[in-house]
């Protein structure tokens, strides 16, 4: 006879709602929402009501499985990690540290994600070791790291509420953040105006003072538009310019050839609109923008984020309560991965490896000799792959071949791998092509922490025991470092974990299980243990000392519509499924909202090509083609067409562009060219 | 006041476990730093049981029975009573598996909820204060029926379809939900289609809800569903003389209600 009820984070979305988890006799039946959680506030999305629902699902991975013949065949924990170890130690023997890979998860635990960088780093001896933040907001933490000093969310949550004027670009806000998307539609209602520029008339646009729709991959343009207006009209914040700020001089005379007319035939946004836009931004007392995948994932990704940077500064928004520059992460954990250092040029804590001191300091720690090349990122891992110069990748909670731009190319690389060795709680379509799969164990089995979106560090707990023979993850990374001969592995706990982290990562100084367990709320940097942490980021002075203005010239996308290929597609994601849909696809509640995969396509563009809502199309791009059914909708622009990336059956990455934001190596997912044939009834 | 009546809750936690007669004791407690759901059983400490927020535990009652217990001890308010009744009448719990240890809300927690009955029947703590009238009950009273059409749709426009309410719902307990039946709610929209989903849950709702204020709490959006059920529940008073929670009464809507698979095409 056993009930209890254990408090715990959700693992679906950045926003780090909390729950109880209700545990009868060992099966997790429910869901309760924490009524004294800052965010969650008692509510959740149905992502979260239904956050226990695949964690004992029949097909959840239980044993280790080992390939042979083509074919999988269970086998005891010691084979399978004794094979990986004598694999990958082969791999490093032969060829170097460097023609190894790692890729970390943003859905484990921030412990997780420091040992198993640690054991890219110390144990292999590489710094190829990244995840799919790369794929969300790896412009993000270039982008505002070079503006601000440092890539997070400036402000916290909760001060939406206080907020005048928020600004949301590129983010479906109701949709991927439901529980921020919540407080701003309340916060409207007490009087804050929102102004939401997006390529999509997404849900948000019901709850929006102003909206304007534009061509996906403009932000630039009309981000300059907007600060030209604001220019022009004297609305900047003079005093704030000189006191806290540099560049401003270079950044003026860029931003004065973007004249709201000139822009309006870049972006297709009317003139008067983003002049009335620019001037209810402007003259906010406290104005935020909010944003997401659509402001980062362009070849230009980095420098929309610095133009939203740019915006945030013109008008003397940054260090400041409910104002602010907030990149929202899309994974319960990406923040927390980010954190980590499970990115190929920094330490835990954003220290670069590059950096000689940093690495001095992290090889005194760990005990051993550290490489000062930053390593590979996920796209030129995988394009590394195919060429042979990596040659065995160990692949922690993630599912490249439906995350990834250019699927194709994605497989053969993780197929000329020599050794390839998968960790996931199910058998993901990139685990099929493992050589051996190692059964993880989920979120409701361990303890750790994550980080939300907002720099909240928060505890994450076992509800029940590891299902089937599955392990936790930081267990199994301890066995894999030690049988590589790995030092400093020896770990009882995640809370252990922890210590070593907060030790070596200053952001994490103060951070430890005893202060979360205590129901302090942590939002990094917390400096040392009697630091309360910090709601916004940048009061005073910027992390970098002054914040820094980029004159930043638009620049088209890197594939355009034209003849033969004369769509624009833009990829996103749904209210009821998540990300590659392993967990929402398992649960009858989620996968029944939707189902199928679709093309959103715009009335006018459906009547030329005579089409009616629900039929089938082949769309294709110059990578690919994929046969899919019509949604016909006035949500995309026309010339637009919207596919969400979740399905394997019909995935919009078979046909993205995997381009590269130059600084920051994101694929420009939100932009390719693609064609539209209607398939015979 | 409210301390005096938390250490003496506390106490009797305590002896009712010393005691033996329940397997346990549900109510809630601080732990983590957080307030939430906990089944005290013997040997716990009781110095954590709190008496706030209010969660509902009749659906919590469900759970904790569920796990093999003959019987527990319950800590509610005026709602959670109400709800367990509408569950024994609904075979979803048996009444000789509860001990119900009721406590009256005080003024503050009456206002919080707009509770129209702040107490249970039996009360073992606190006293008994008057009922609360929202304001906004006489506002969606005083519209026309256009203007009150109007007012509904606007507020449900924010609905995020996160079935909070349902879940949240302590007498929301059918196996197969209609909300989610695609014959009666289209799959996959936000906003769901208005008005069949809210309606079809305040219909649903009209002989059972006791308002609890848990559908409302759960709401992302504030949505104030219970305004709407209470319309309801005074319908229900003045076509039937039956009000949800009370114990005699046989629920009038049952018949229909309980085995509403209807036939396709029906
Ligand atoms: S909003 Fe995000 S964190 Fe909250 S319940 Fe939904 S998915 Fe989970
Ligand atoms: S409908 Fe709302 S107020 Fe009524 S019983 Fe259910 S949760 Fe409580
Ligand atoms: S709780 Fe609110 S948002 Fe969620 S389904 Fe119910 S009415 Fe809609």
């Amino acid at each position: 006879m056993s009930y209890e009820s254990v408090l715990t984070t959700c693992p679906y979305c950045g926003c780090g709602c909390q729950f109880y988890l209700q545990v009868v006799n060992g099966n997790i039946v429910g869901v309760v929402p924490d009524k004294t959680h800052p965010i969650a506030e008692g509510a959740l999305c149905i992502k979260g009501w239904n956050a226990h629902v695949f964690v004992q699902r029949e097909d959840r991975l239980h044993k280790p499985l080992i390939k042979e013949n083509g074919e999988f065949r269970e086998a005891e924990w010691d084979e399978a990690l004794d094979l990986v170890a004598e694999k990958l130690g082969e791999i490093k023997e032969k060829h170097g540290p460097d023609a190894l890979a790692t890729l970390c998860s943003a859905k484990c635990t921030n412990e997780e994600n420091y040992l198993l960088q640690k054991l890219t780093r110390a144990t292999i001896g590489t710094n190829n070791v990244d995840h799919c933040a790369r794929l969300c907001h790896a412009s993000t933490v270039t982008g505002l790291a070079h503006a601000f000093g440092s890539g997070a969310m400036t402000n916290s949550v909760p001060e939406i509420d206080d907020s005048d004027v928020i600004l949301i670009t590129g983010s479906n806000t109701i949709e991927q953040h439901p529980l921020i998307g919540s407080r701003m539609v309340k916060a409207r209602e007490r009087g804050a105006k929102i102004i939401l520029i997006d390529p999509r008339r997404v849900p948000m646009r019901l709850f929006s003072d102003l909206y304007l729709q534009f061509i996906p991959g403009t932000d630039v343009a009309w981000l300059n538009g907007m600060m030209h207006v604001i220019l022009k009209e004297k609305l900047h914040d003079k005093k704030y310019i000189k006191e806290r700020t540099e560049g401003f001089e270079a950044f003026e005379k860029v931003v004065k050839k973007y004249d709201p007319k000139t822009v309006e035939k870049i972006c297709g946004i009317p003139a008067n609109l983003l002049e009335e836009a620019a001037r209810m931004f402007a003259k906010a007392e406290r104005g935020s923008i909010f944003y997401s995948m659509g402001i980062t994932q362009h070849i230009t990704g980095t420098d929309n984020v610095k133009s939203v940077a740019n915006l945030a500064m013109l008008t003397g928004n940054v260090g400041k309560r409910a104002a602010g520059v907030n990149p929202l992460r899309g994974q319960n954990n990406v923040q927390g991965a980010c954190d980590m250092g499970a990115l190929p040029n920094v330490y835990p804590g954003y220290q670069a490896v590059a950096n000689e001191d940093a690495a001095k300091k992290f090889e005194k720690a760990w005990g051993t000799k550290l490489s000062r090349e930053p390593g590979l990122t996920i796209v030129e891992i995988s394009n590394a792959a195919r060429k042979g110069d990596v040659k065995g990748m160990y692949i922690v909670g993630e599912n490249p071949m439906i995350s990834d731009p250019d699927i194709e190319h994605v497989r053969q690389g993780l197929e000329a791998l020599d050794f390839l060795v998968v960790q996931d709680i199910f058998m993901t379509e990139t685990a099929a092509l493992a050589d051996v799969v190692l059964p993880a164990s989920s979120y409701a089995e361990k303890e750790g922490t994550f980080t939300a979106t907002d720099r909240r560090v928060q505890r994450v707990r076992k509800a029940i025991e590891p299902v089937g023979e599955s392990r936790e993850d930081w267990k199994i990374v301890i066995d894999i470092a030690k049988r590589l001969g790995g030092k400093g592995c020896d770990f009882e706990s995640p809370a252990e974990i922890m210590d070593e982290l907060a030790s070596l990562a200053p952001i994490y100084g103060g951070v430890s299980f005893d202060r979360l367990d205590a129901g302090e709320d942590l939002l990094w940097p917390v400096k040392e243990p009697g630091h309360a942490g910090t709601e916004f980021l940048h009061e005073g002075q910027f992390t970098r000392g002054k914040g820094v203005f980029s004159p930043i010239e638009f620049r088209e996308a890197d594939e355009l519509p034209d003849k033969e290929y004369p769509y624009i597609l833009t990829t996103g994601r749904l209210m009821f499924q998540y990300h590659t849909g392993t967990m929402t696809r398992r649960t009858p509640a989620l996968e029944s909202e939707s189902p199928n995969p679709f093309v959103e396509v715009n009335p006018e563009d459906a009547k030329e090509l005579g089409i009616k809502n629900g039929d089938w199309l082949e769309v294709s791009s110059r990578r690919g083609s994929i046969k899919i059914q019509s949604r016909v909708a006035n949500i995309v622009g026309k010339g637009v067409v919207f596919i969400p990336f979740h399905y394997a059956e019909a995935a919009a990455n078979v046909l993205t562009n995997p381009a590269l934001d130059p600084d920051s190596k994101i694929p420009e997912l939100k932009v390719c060219a693609v064609a539209m044939k209607p398939l015979p009834k | 006041m409210l301390v005096l009546m938390l250490e003496d809750i506390r106490k009797l936690v305590k002896r009712t476990l010393d005691g033996g007669k329940v397997d346990g004791v549900l109510a809630l407690w601080r732990e983590n730093g957080r307030v939430g759901p906990h089944l005290f059983v013997k040997g716990d400490d009781v110095s954590t049981l709190e008496i706030d927020p209010k969660y509902n535990l009749a659906a919590v009652a469900i759970l904790a029975l569920a796990s093999g217990a003959k019987k527990i001890a319950l800590i509610g308010r005026g709602c959670d009573e109400r709800a367990l009744v509408e569950l024994f009448k609904r075979y979803q719990i048996d009444e000789d598996a509860i001990e119900f240890i009721g406590m009256a809300c005080s003024a503050e927690q009456a206002q919080a909820c707009e509770c129209d009955i702040p107490y249970p029947t039996k009360i073992q703590f606190g006293e008994k204060v008057d009922g609360v009238v929202p304001n906004e009950l006489k506002n969606v009273d005083d519209m026309s029926l256009d203007e009150r059409f109007a007012y509904w749709r606007d507020v449900f426009a924010k609905c995020i379809k996160c079935y909070g309410c349902k879940n949240a719902c302590p007498v929301c307990v059918c196996q197969d939900c209609v909300l989610e039946d695609p014959m009666w709610v289209k799959k996959g929209e936000i906003p769901p289609e208005f008005p069949m989903f809210h309606l079809i849950r305040a219909y649903h709702m009209a002989d059972r809800c006791v308002q609890c204020h848990e559908c409302e709490e759960a709401c992302p959006m504030d949505i104030p569903l219970t305004l709407l059920y209470r319309q309801l529940r005074q319908d229900m008073k003045d076509l039937f003389d039956y009000l949800p929670g009370a114990s005699d009464a046989k629920p009038p809507l049952t018949t229909v209600l309980e085995d509403e698979k209807l036939e396709e095409g029906a």
